[in-house]
Parts: C-alpha cells; sequence; structure tokens
C-alpha cells in the first residue's frame, strides 16, 4: 500500500509561476505537441509535457532540479504550437525564475529580487551607497568645463591619491564599490550552481569511483559549454523566435567588448597608470580600445534593442503576460548602454553637470546589473552555461547509464 | 372502390434503350388486361398530363412502371382517393443490368415486375383511417423531477392537458439536494443557483398541469389516445396494480396448484377500472437512483470517509466540505479503463463541480480528479477548462489501486498517471463517481396492463434502460404511446434534461394526434393502413399476441387476439406469423404479395432461365439495392425483389407459394439482429430467421435442399455487397439444379 511518490502540491508554487509569466500553466492538457516540436525533448523524455504537469501540480523540487528547464532557451515552438494556449514557452520562463530565486544565496536578497515590488529598493540601494560614497569622497560637485575636458570622469570621486599614493581616489572609489559587488555576484553565483548542480546529480548514477577533476570539468564540461554558447548554435535550431540570435549575439559580443575594455582600463590605468602619469584622463577617440568600446556600447544598445523589440512582439502576438523577471533585465542593460554613451557624448559635447549625472547613473546600473545578477534572469549566463556542461557530464563516462 | 386500372411506361432515364418497350407494353395490354401508354419521361409535367387526363376520365388505380418507388414520391402522388403502384424498371432493372446483359433475360426481368405491378395494383385497396370512438388528448407524466416538470411545463404549454405524478411529497426530484448546478450560459465558467425551485412554481401555478404528489401510478391500461389510468397513494397495494406476465406454461402450473399466482388478488389485464382516468400518452420520467459501488473493495468503500458524489452533494449542501478530497472516477484496480457503472458524461462534470465547492469552501483546498475518461461535451468543455484553470485542482488520468487509512487521512494510490510514475495522495475524503441507474432496471416502472407484462422488454440489451433503437429513433420505447425522457433514458445532466423532456413531450403530443388522425404514430408516421383479423377463423394459437414486438395485441380468456391499432406499428408481424393468414393489410396482406409471386413468369423447359425470389425488407435493404443499380453495379437478372414491410411480415405460405410455382430458391434480405440490431421493428429480421429455420426442416420433409431457402442480413450501407450476397445464393442454387417441382 501506499506505494509511489508522495504528491503534495504547493500552492503557493502555482500561484508564483501564475504571476511570473506562468498564469496559462493549468491549461495545459497534456497532449504533448510541445515535446513534439521542442528539440530537447526525446522519447523517454517528453519535454517539456512532464514538465508542465509536474508545475500544474506544483512539484516545485523535482522542476528546480531539472536540467532540461534551464537548457530551454526558450525558441518559443512550443507555445507557438501548443492547441491549448498553454504557453509552455512561458511557463518554463517562470520555472526558472522560481529556479534562481530557489538557489539564490543569500535567500533574502534573491527574494528581493523575484518581485518587481521590491524594485524601488533594488534601484534605491546602488543609488543610495554610490551617493553617499561620492558625497564622502568630496568630488560631489560640477567640475569647471576645463578640468571636466581634462580628467573626464577622473575627478568624480575627488582628486587626490589615496592609501599612501597606490591608487588615485577616483579609481579606489570604484574599486570599493566593484570589486566588492563584483566578488559578491561571483561567490553567491558559485554557491547557487554548487546546490543545482548537486540538485541535479540526484537525478543521475554518478559514477562514485570516478569522478572529474576541476580541470577535466572544465575542459571537457565548462569550456565547451561556453563555446557552444557564443556560437549560438541552438539559438539558431530555433523556429518561432529565429530573430532572437540577431538581438543576442551582438549583446553577448558587446559584453565581450566591454569585459576586454574594462580590463584594458583596470590595467592601464589602476596598474600601469601608477607607475606612468598621465593615463588617467580618458582614451582618446582613435585608440583601438575606445573603438572597441564604442562599438561594443552600439551594439549592447542595438542588441538590447532588437530583444526589447521582441520581447514586445511576443507578448502582443503570443499573449504573453510582461513579467518582471524579462523586463528587469532588458531594461537595466538598456540603462547601462544609455547611461554609459551618453556619458561619454555629454563629456564630448562638455557639459559637465550632465554628464556627471548620466556617469551616476552609469554607476547605478552596472552595480544592478551585475550585484543582482545572480538572482535575476541575467543569472542565466552562470545557471544555463553549468546545465549545458552538466549535460556533457550527464551524457559523459562518468555517470553510468540506466540500461 | 370501382377499379379503373391505367398502366404507364416511363421510357427516360435509359429504360427505353435497354428494353423493348412495345413487348412490355404487350404483357400489360395482353397478360394482365390493362390499357398502357408510354412516355419518354413520365415524372415531367407533360407525363404526369399524360396521366392526369386519364384519371380525369375515370381511371382511379395507376400503374407506374419507371423509377424505384422511393423516388419521385410528389410526382406520381394523385391523390389519397387513388391507387398508385410503382414497378421498379430503372434502379433494379436498367441500372443493375450489369455489362453486356443478355437482353433477352432483362426483358423478362422488367416484364416479371409489370406483371407483379399489375397484380399489386389489381389486389390494393384503399384504406379507411381506424377512428377510436372517443379520445383523451390528456397527457400522463410520471415523476415530479426536472425532466417531468419539463416535459409537464412543455406539454402544458403547447395547449395539452396534464397530470403529473410524484411519488415524493414535493416536486424537484433530484435537483432538490443539489447545492449548485452547472453553468448554463457564456462563459461557461461558473456554477449557478439551482432553478429548480423556479421550475416548481412555473408548474404548481399552471392551470393545465395537475400536480399529483405522494401518488403512483398502479397501472396503465389502453392504448394510446384511450389509456385508462388508475392512481395509487405511494407505497401502497392495490388490485389495480398492473399483473405480471404469466407464459402459457406457468399458466398451466398455476392452474394445477403447482405454482403461486403471482396476480393473486390483482384485477386481469383486460379489466377496465371504472374510477380509471383517461390519457392519450404517457411521458415516463422516473429518473434514477445512484450507482451502488460497494462492490470496490479496494477503494475501501465501507469507510466513512469514502463517500459517493451523492453523499458529497449532500454534505455539501449542508456545510464545509474537507480541505483535501480525491474524486476517483473509475474504479482502476483490475478494471483498469472500465468507469464506474452508469457514469455516462454526468459524473465528470459532477465531479468537477464538487472540485469546486472543496475550492469554495477552504482558501488553501486542493481537489485532485483521477480518471480514465473526462467527458464534457459541447459548452461543457468551457467549464472543464475553467475548473481546470483553478491553481487548487489537480487532474490526472490514473488507474487508482488502493484508498487505505493512514494516521488519520486517506491515501490514495494510483498508477498510470500522467506524471508518469505511481503517486499517492493525502485526503481527507475520498469521492467515488457513482453513475444514475435508470429505475427500469430494477422495476416496470411504467406499470402497463398488457398482455406482454407490466414493463418494457430486452432491458438486458440496455444495461436496464428501456429499448428504444436508440440510434435513429432516440424517444421510442417498445411501446406505443410512452416516451421516457431524463435520467430514466440515459444518464445526463440537465441541460440535457430540458431538451430530451421537450422532445418526449412533443412524441407524446404527436403519438395523440397521430391517434385522433387514425394512422401510425412511428417509424411508418401517416400510415391510414392497419392489421384487420378475420376472426372467425382465428386458432387462437397465441402467435400474434407473442410475437407482436410492441406489445400491441391483448387477448380475452379464450385467447382471440383483441387488437389495440393505436399501439401498432404497421409491421405486419402478426400478419407474418399467423398460420391461419386471417390478418392483412388493405395494401398488403398475405393474398397481394402471393399473387405477385404467382405472377412471375416461370419458364418449366428451360435449365438455364431459373427464377428466383427475393423478399426484401424496405427499410434498409431495399433502398440498398436501389443503390446498388445506382452505382450501375450488375445484379443477377434471375432475380425478382418485393419489398415487404419488414422481414417479420413474411409469411411462410409465400416460400411454398415461390416453390410450387417452379421457382428455385428464395432468399430473404433484412436487417441485423441481435444485440446492435437495425431492425426498424426491433424483431421483424430476428423472427424471419427463426421461421426461415422451422421452414428449411419442412422442406427436407418434402426431399428439397433447404438450402434453396435463406435469410441474409444487409444494412443500407451494404449496396456494395449485395450482388455478391445475391449472386452466391444463386451459384449454390444452380450447382444443386433446378426446382424439381418445376412445371408440376
Amino acid at each position: 500500500m501506499s506505494e509511489g511518490m508522495r504528491v503534495e502540491p504547493d500552492l503557493n508554487f502555482i500561484k508564483y509561476l501564475k504571476s511570473a509569466g506562468g498564469d496559462s500553466v493549468k491549461k495545459c492538457f497534456q497532449c504533448a505537441t510541445c515535446s513534439v516540436v521542442c528539440p530537447l525533448s526525446s522519447d523517454g523524455n517528453p519535454f517539456p509535457r512532464k514538465e508542465m504537469i509536474w508545475a500544474q501540480w506544483g512539484l516545485k523540487e523535482r522542476l528546480a532540479g531539472d536540467v532540461n528547464v534551464l537548457l530551454c532557451h526558450q525558441c518559443g515552438d512550443c507555445t507557438a504550437y501548443c492547441p491549448r494556449g498553454a504557453k509552455p514557452g512561458d511557463v518554463l520562463g517562470a520555472i526558472r525564475a522560481y529556479a534562481y530565486t530557489h538557489y539564490g544565496f543569500p535567500q533574502g536578497l534573491a527574494k528581493m529580487c523575484s518581485s518587481g515590488k521590491n524594485f524601488p529598493l533594488l534601484l534605491g540601494i546602488p543609488m543610495v551607497l554610490i551617493g553617499l560614497l561620492w558625497f564622502l569622497s568630496g568630488g560631489m560637485h560640477v567640475p569647471s568645463v576645463e578640468i571636466f575636458k581634462e580628467a573626464g570622469f577622473g575627478h568624480f570621486f575627488g582628486e587626490g591619491k589615496v592609501l599612501g599614493g597606490l591608487l588615485t581616489k577616483n579609481v579606489a572609489f570604484i574599486d570599493l564599490i566593484f570589486l566588492p559587488a563584483f566578488a559578491f555576484a561571483a561567490f553567491a553565483s558559485f554557491k547557487g550552481a554548487t546546490a543545482m548542480w548537486n540538485k541535479m546529480s540526484t537525478s543521475v548514477n554518478a559514477n562514485q569511483d570516478y569522478r572529474p577533476s576541476a580541470k577535466q570539468f572544465v575542459t571537457e564540461f565548462l569550456l565547451p559549454s561556453m563555446v557552444e554558447t557564443l556560437q549560438h548554435k541552438r539559438f539558431n535550431e530555433c523556429g518561432t523566435n529565429q530573430n532572437r540570435v540577431k538581438g543576442h549575439l551582438p549583446l553577448v559580443l558587446a559584453f565581450i567588448g566591454l569585459f576586454i575594455v574594462t580590463n584594458y582600463a583596470f590595467i592601464v590605468k589602476d596598474i600601469i597608470g601608477y607607475f606612468v602619469e598621465g593615463l588617467h584622463g580618458p582614451i582618446a577617440m582613435g585608440n583601438p580600445i575606445k573603438i572597441l568600446a564604442n562599438i561594443s556600447a552600439i551594439a549592447m544598445i542595438v542588441g538590447v534593442g532588437i530583444l526589447w523589440a521582441n520581447r514586445s512582439n511576443t507578448e502582443e502576438s503570443q499573449g504573453s503576460s510582461p513579467t518582471f523577471y524579462d523586463w528587469f533585465l532588458i531594461g537595466v542593460i538598456m540603462a547601462v548602454g544609455i547611461t554609459g554613451l551618453g556619458a561619454e557624448l555629454i563629456r564630448l559635447l562638455g557639459i559637465p553637470s550632465f554628464a556627471y549625472f548620466f556617469y551616476y547613473m552609469h554607476l547605478v546600473s552596472i552595480f544592478m546589473l551585475f550585484f543582482y545578477m545572480p538572482y535575476t534572469k541575467f543569472a542565466h549566463m552562470v545557471y544555463r552555461t553549468v546545465a549545458m556542461a552538466f549535460e556533457r557530464y550527464r551524457e559523459s563516462g562518468f555517470v553510468i547509464k540506466a540500461d | 372502390m370501382d377499379k379503373k386500372y391505367g398502366a404507364y411506361i416511363c421510357t427516360g432515364c435509359g429504360i427505353g434503350d435497354a428494353l423493348n418497350i412495345d413487348g412490355l407494353a404487350g404483357v400489360v395490354t395482353g397478360e394482365m388486361k390493362m390499357d398502357c401508354k408510354t412516355h419518354e419521361a413520365l415524372c415531367s409535367v407533360a407525363g404526369r398530363e399524360m396521366i392526369q387526363i386519364d384519371i380525369n376520365a375515370g381511371v382511379n388505380t395507376i400503374v407506374v412502371g419507371a423509377c424505384s418507388p422511393r423516388v419521385m414520391q410528389d410526382e406520381f402522388d394523385f391523390g389519397e382517393d387513388k391507387i398508385t403502384i410503382r414497378a421498379n424498371l430503372r434502379e433494379q432493372v436498367v441500372w443493375c443490368r450489369g455489362e453486356n446483359p443478355d437482353d433477352e433475360y432483362v426483358q423478362e426481368l422488367a416484364s416479371d415486375y409489370l406483371r407483379m405491378g399489375c397484380t399489386q395494383a389489381k389486389k390494393t385497396e384503399l384504406a379507411t383511417p381506424y377512428q377510436l370512438e372517443t379520445i383523451s388528448k390528456k397527457i400522463l407524466v410520471m415523476g415530479g423531477g426536472i425532466a417531468g416538470m419539463t416535459a409537464a411545463i412543455e406539454a402544458a404549454n403547447a395547449g395539452y392537458e396534464v397530470t403529473l405524478v410524484e411519488k415524493t411529497d414535493k416536486l424537484g426530484g433530484k435537483a432538490l439536494g443539489w447545492r449548485k448546478q452547472f453553468p448554463s450560459k457564456a462563459p461557461w465558467a461558473d456554477l449557478e443557483s439551482p432553478v429548480v425551485g423556479d421550475m416548481v412554481k412555473a408548474v404548481t401555478g399552471n392551470a393545465k398541469v395537475t400536480v399529483k404528489t405522494e401518488t403512483e401510478v398502479a397501472r396503465v391500461a389502453g392504448a394510446p389516445g384511450d389509456y385508462l389510468v388508475t392512481f395509487k397513494a405511494a407505497g401502497a397495494k392495490s388490485e389495480w396494480d398492473a399483473p405480471a406476465k404469466v407464459a402459457v406454461d406457468e399458466q398451466d402450473k398455476i392452474d394445477k396448484g403447482q405454482l403461486p399466482d403471482p396476480n393473486d388478488g390483482l384485477q386481469g389485464y383486460m379489466k377496465e377500472n371504472p374510477d380509471g382516468e383517461k390519457f392519450g400518452s404517457v411521458v415516463l420520467a422516473t429518473g434514477w437512483v445512484p450507482a451502488d459501488v460497494s462492490e470496490y473493495e479496494h477503494l475501501n468503500v465501507a469507510h466513512d470517509k469514502v463517500v459517493t458524489n451523492a453523499q458529497f452533494e449532500k454534505l455539501a449542501k449542508e456545510g464545509k466540505v474537507p480541505a483535501r478530497v480525491a474524486f476517483i472516477q473509475s474504479p482502476g484496480g483490475d478494471e483498469h479503463d472500465k468507469d464506474f457503472p452508469y457514469c455516462n458524461s454526468v459524473t465528470s462534470m459532477v465531479a468537477l463541480k464538487q472540485a469546486k465547492y472543496v475550492r469554495e469552501d477552504n482558501s488553501d483546498g486542493k481537489a485532485y480528479i483521477l480518471y480514465q475518461h473526462m467527458r464534457t461535451p459541447g459548452n461543457m468543455e468551457l467549464f472543464y477548462k475553467a475548473t481546470q484553470n483553478d491553481e487548487g485542482i489537480f487532474m490526472t488520468k490514473a488507474s487508482v489501486t488502493g484508498v487505505a487509512e493512514q494516521g488519520g487521512a486517506l491515501v490514495v494510490s494510483a498508477k498510470d498517471t500522467l506524471l508518469n510514475e505511481d503517486i499517492t495522495i493525502e485526503v481527507d475524503m475520498v469521492v467515488l463517481a457513482a453513475g444514475m441507474v435508470p429505475t427500469t432496471k430494477s422495476a416496470p416502472s411504467v406499470n402497463l396492463a398488457y398482455r406482454q407484462g407490466p414493463g418494457f422488454l430486452d432491458l438486458d440489451l440496455f444495461d436496464g434502460y428501456a429499448d428504444s433503437h436508440f440510434i435513429c429513433f432516440p424517444y421510442e420505447t417498445r411501446r406505443t404511446g410512452v416516451y421516457t425522457c431524463g435520467g430514466v433514458r440515459k444518464a445526463m445532466p440537465m441541460d440535457e434534461v430540458l431538451d430530451d423532456a421537450t422532445g418526449a413531450a412533443l412524441k407524446a403530443i404527436q403519438c395523440i394526434e397521430s391517434a385522433d388522425r387514425g394512422v401510425a404514430v412511428h417509424p411508418r408516421s401517416g400510415d391510414t393502413t392497419y392489421p384487420e383479423f378475420f376472426f372467425q377463423r382465428c386458432t387462437q394459437c397465441k402467435r400474434c399476441t407473442e410475437e407482436c414486438p410492441f406489445g400491441a395485441l391483448d387477448d380475452d380468456e379464450k385467447g382471440t387476439p383483441k387488437p389495440n391499432p393505436t399501439r401498432c406499428r404497421r409491421c405486419g408481424t402478426c400478419m407474418g406469423a399467423c398460420p391461419e393468414r386471417i390478418i392483412g393489410f388493405k395494401n398488403y396482406n398475405v393474398d397481394m404479395i402471393g399473387s405477385m409471386i404467382k405472377a412471375i413468369e416461370v419458364p418449366d423447359d428451360d435449365e438455364d432461365k431459373l427464377r428466383f425470389l427475393v423478399l426484401v425488407c424496405e427499410n434498409d435493404a431495399y433502398p440498398a439495392i436501389d443503390m446498388t443499380g445506382i452505382r450501375r453495379k450488375g445484379i443477377n437478372n434471375l432475380v425478382r425483389f418485393i419489398p415487404v414491410r419488414c422481414l417479420g411480415s413474411v409469411n411462410m405460405v409465400w416460400i411454398k407459394d415461390a416453390l410450387s410455382s417452379g421457382m428455385d430458391g428464395v432468399l430473404l434480405l433484412g436487417c441485423k439482429y441481435g444485440d446492435d440490431y437495425q431492425c426498424h421493428f426491433v424483431k421483424g429480421s430476428e423472427i424471419a430467421d427463426k421461421r426461415m429455420a422451422n421452414i428449411g426442416e419442412t422442406l427436407g420433409s418434402l426431399g428439397l435442399e433447404p438450402e434453396r431457402c435463406a435469410m441474409q442480413q444487409v444494412a443500407i450501407t451494404d449496396y456494395d455487397k449485395v450482388p455478391d450476397i445475391i449472386q452466391e445464393f444463386v451459384d449454390q442454387i444452380v450447382e444443386m439444379g433446378p426446382n424439381p417441382f418445376k412445371g408440376f
């Protein structure tokens, strides 16, 4: 008697899904059309049909450990073909939003990032934090046009050096804000990804005698996944939302470009600049790095703009509900691009007051993008990559196959 | 009527090309002694004018040799006071003569059809409708639930007096116990407050409806238009209770004192109660009882938290329902895919409704619906969708394996679920989807004082539902004038009941009006003929009274049949049964068909020109043969078809007539019989099959091969099979050789 899985639906979980874009979840009547069109689905693993009924029945533990949910890149075929309007693609998005919160560390922060109600707080924290440091730095005044022209934003957090002349005051403050923020986000991502990996591992029979080394993990699972991501191979398999590549690819390349620029700036200005005077001002427009930065900034705005338009179209044509989860990321990236490029343009125009405001907002939006990354849609960068690595791991010799 | 004949042959539609028309006309004028004219399109205005001129000159009996009698009926209708006989030269001669036919054979075939047509014309009389001396146009409705009340209101609104009989002390029936009812309007998503109270008010406030509560019908005697109904107090015994059927051999034992008389103290079925009340027709809406589910022990049915849907509705009406409830729609276990008995679609919708109660009464309510089949017809699909959308209602196809108590709660286990694994669910209550058992299953319900017994026949065929030829004639029962509706006819939800009861009320009205005009109600609607008996020669053999599929014949103590023409459906099964051949219709009788058979010319010296008679049911087999012709498929032209009202009307003397006139074989083509019978008169083809088996034995004793007589079942869609069925029969007899009695 009483054999089999004890089913205890979590009503709050279902309510959450409904509020987070999965309002159609209960409509599914298990016809499996989605599984027929989905490129991720296989004979023994009817995805996302079974995920739909798990969601209907509020089985959150199952869904949180389901690698396919994270591998889904929302191509939209299932939603387009669903005869019942159950929009599996949107439901899976809501499940992912739930998963990022579920694995988020610390939980309080993760929960805070899961709801649009908290947006004032999410915006307020970096505004106050950066504003306060700006005030404390003594740099909170509009510079003269001449000084601005010469130093750019180099005196944003004041002039002079600190820490016994090790760093300029400006760099010190920026590092003070962002290095801990990046470090915290990286640590939180690591915690979340580890928890997810462990959860997903319970669904496979790992070979206990023979486990991958860290190097093997990186070379065999992680790197190939990252390469695959970069190639946008899976996006290209998509039917319905084919044009998302046009937005996502420039965006990814923009992030890579800006990553290079930021690192260049970090090395050149903060490290080499320590020895060589004169490297602290804005980089000359002709500098290849500057060209890369500007191209990347434009690519970012264009890319996210395309995704913005796609999202709006989807909501209009397929009736998807607008969610905080989707729009927060689109909005923040757009803000980063607009404020960054705006600050630069206004600097070139030579209007310090506006430029300083844009720069301030640029710092705030960057902070929001990265500090909240592990809990918002941006977390897909981590979780999906890990899930893809897990997919490779699952198919590897480190896992004993059922048959 | 002084008959003046006129025969007309059409040469259109290929008839004139295939046949020697002058030769045919010669047969009519020479052998049949009738004037004969031809026309290139008899059905055209000019063609009909030609006939009409003759009619104006005195012709009143017309033989039309043209297309099938199934077509051009309005064109060849020359009025009720004229007799028109059709000889089917088109579909069953010219169109089905096949490729490369022998013209001589085809000509002989057509000649025989004209001989038969002319003979039929000579033997046909004009009918006068049967008139009841007095007629009651009141309608009796039995059962005061939703169905009965609807039928009563609808009949009253159509202008008929209605008496509504209800066993309990108030109207309303099962609906009185409902907390909510299914949606009845867009968006078909929300449960509604029951409207039964309004219906009760409408019924009691209707001047044309007389309501008798706490009353039962002791017996319904008589016939449509002239029913004599005895009422009694509910639950009481009465000397006028309907008597049980006593078979002939049982009566022998009762007479010898070997068997107690089940009808002891009851008035005989022919006795008329002077205090009875007259009615014209009866609507039976006695409803249903919840099915017994106690046999499903693996579902822990004895547990007080395992209830039926009917019990759950009562709980829900009285108060709050528990927060976690499992609705089990199918017993599962070994039965697997089966549903609970008598469920239809209703139990699916009841589960959806009751799941809503769980959600209404509990903010954290969880309702689980475990089904094998979810049936939500029509707009109820929208109700299903709306219910499914509730986050606290969980549905899965599942085979329930058990219900067990565990720590004060119930644990339901199920396999083969949509979740792709075996599951267990902890709940506070389990609700089983018991179906709706018709009252006719356990009791006669209608309580007829008929010779064939108080209830409906062959109830086993449809699990206790009154046999009704469900697909073609859903409202008909085996008793003309009695129309079932609501739960007693089918497990159905309320919206369906409203339509159903309205339909039954209209049928009841149609029956009364048909009785008033003296015509058949169904399926030969409007037929003015009826069986007439020549009682002087009746031997009281009781075959007609026993075999009538509709219990139309009662009998007196000696066993002489008492016809009730308004109960009759004019199938002629009595005519087929009668060994004395004393039953017949004005336009269809033993002598007429016998004469037609004898009119077929049988060459007695030609071994190639064998002759076969095929008696064809006119309801399905005859149209199938027409369709064979329409598709230009060839049928062996040694065969002569004669349509009959039903194979049940085939009197075995016709077989004798055919064989003694030298024909070589007789085939009967009729409807399928058995569990999924298609016979329009329910029993006709089955009875014919039995009679044919008997006649085969008789033939054997005469030294004739029994295989010369056969019966085949044909559906109306079997037009492609008919040629082969006939060819096979012909080949078999060709092999045997000609009828040895040929020429005697």
